[in-house]
């Protein structure tokens, strides 16, 4: 039995140990802080490989998923904008946020969905978030320079930053046109 | 089981933690954030020299904490079990011994962070730490040990995080003076002057997260030593997977690793002649288990 080692039993036990995720808010309640008083339709897209490429050449950050969660939000029969569900890698897990943009292209507000990770829970803040009002495909989305950076959390910042920038683009590319 | 009983002391060389790690011995450039730490226990087994019987368990608790965004201190304790039989090396392990484990040493060290992975196009960091034992970790006879071990560490993030990539380049400075034995077997030389020794490593490593929270890793690493008397006493390349698991509070690694290759001395009765197993041994499994505060 010597060349089993012991401590193998160790993570067999600690990884049975369920691990709740924390999930802060819901499409739902995401698309009512975002587009208050709005009705949500359902808009998903799936993407080619051809507009994959193009979303990836414009933007610099790669559109992993063919389908792109989007709702079309309105009001009174009224287009408000757009709201896309986008998950991004974190450190362990994946972050998943809403983004709203008007029909300008200009980023209306993000809201986060679900964080999961060991630091950086200030991703939730609005001090953080208020960064992205505003931005649009145009704009640089530099981190610890156009988006601020937490510490220990550098990862999540830039995948959500680059997430954001890379949804703008989508927009112009497939939707706006 | 009665050598586990202790699960909170130990380790051995090429181990330096800062930060979760993906892998077993090749570790990253991340440092803490300000104000946190985080506490990891480690475990390694080492076991097999081709000849008689050779089984021996380090152990190593450390506590890190973030001094700044760039900058941790670490603590830690070190101990060690050993179990050998049917091994007499000339000038190394002197004859059979047997005990569980026990307290074998201290180490103090820092990391400093000049490049962040994730910020910059590649990370750096550098790493130095302070280690005393009074136990020799290969034949577990009572050795004073005291060694400066400093490390440049490269990562870099591919796929947005989903691949990473780190190396390691160090170089260790040893100054060891090992105490009397009574009853030596007859020629048997156990030199107890004080001796020098250099060691200098290389070790690369990939990791990929195939599921959330789970990452699968392969690494290789590259040893030398450097002695006063015999120039490169030794030296060997290790290699092997790594499988890690890592939520909000805590993680855990468990790898395996195999010697591939080795030279310098050797031993008359070891069998294969290709590795090196005076200090070192065929196989090593190392469990690593870490939580954030």
């Amino acid at each position: 039995m010597r060349n089993i080692p012991n401590f193998l039993a160790i993570p067999v036990t600690m990884a049975c140990t369920t691990v709740y995720a924390v999930d802060y808010l819901n499409v739902e309640q995401a698309q009512q802080l975002l587009f208050a008083g709005a009705s949500a339709i359902n808009a998903t897209i799936t993407l080619s490989e051809q507009q994959k490429d193009a979303i990836k050449s414009a933007s610099g950050v790669r559109q992993r998923s063919d389908k792109q969660e989007v709702w079309r939000m309105e009001k009174d029969g009224v287009m408000q904008g757009w709201l896309f569900i986008d998950d991004v890698i974190g450190k362990h897990e994946f972050i998943s946020y809403a983004l709203a943009i008007d029909l300008n292209g200009q980023v209306l507000g993000i809201e986060i969905l679900s964080y999961r990770e060991t630091h950086g829970g200030q991703v939730r803040l609005p001090k953080w978030r208020e960064n992205f009002v505003g931005k649009t495909r145009n704009d640089t989305f530099k981190l610890n320079r156009d988006i601020p950076n937490i510490s220990g959390a550098t990862l999540s910042c830039r995948n959500v930053t680059d997430g954001v920038k890379r949804l703008l683009v989508l927009h112009h590319l497939v939707l706006a046109s | 089981m009665k050598k586990l009983l202790l699960p909170l002391l130990t380790a051995s060389a090429f181990t330096a933690h800062a930060g979760e790690n993906l892998l077993g011995y090749v570790q990253g450039a991340e440092t803490l954030p300000e104000g946190s730490g985080e506490l990891y226990q480690i475990f390694t087994q080492r076991e097999g020299k081709s000849a008689g019987d050779y089984w021996a368990l380090d152990s190593k608790t450390e506590i890190e904490y973030g001094v700044t965004n760039a900058f941790d201190v670490f603590a830690a304790i070190k101990g060690m079990a050993l179990d050998t039989q049917g091994l007499q090396i000339d000038g190394y392990m002197p004859g059979d011994r047997e005990f569980g484990l026990k307290l074998s040493g201290l180490e103090l060290g820092l990391k400093y962070n000049f490049l962040s992975p994730a910020l910059d196009d590649i990370g750096l960091s550098l790493y130095t730490s302070l280690d005393y034992s009074w136990i020799d970790n290969h034949s577990g006879q009572d050795k004073d040990t005291l060694s400066l071990d400093i490390k440049l560490l490269l990562q870099k993030y591919f796929f947005e995080g989903q691949m990473i990539w780190t190396a390691n380049a160090g170089i260790e400075a040893t100054s060891a003076t090992r105490d009397e034995i009574a009853n030596l077997p007859e020629d048997f030389e156990w030199p107890t002057e004080a001796e020098m020794e250099i060691e200098l490593m290389l070790g690369t490593g990939l990791s990929y997260r195939f599921a959330p929270n789970w990452f699968v890793g392969g690494e290789v690493f590259y040893e030398e030593e450097h002695e006063t008397e015999v120039n490169l006493e030794r030296w060997s390349v290790f290699a092997g997977p790594s499988l890690h698991y890592g939520n909000q509070q805590w993680w855990a690694t468990l790898t395996y690793a195999r010697q591939l290759n080795g030279g310098g001395e050797k031993f008359a009765e070891q069998n294969d002649r290709s590795l090196h197993l005076i200090e070192k041994t065929e196989n090593e499994w190392r469990l690593k288990l870490g939580y954030n505060f």
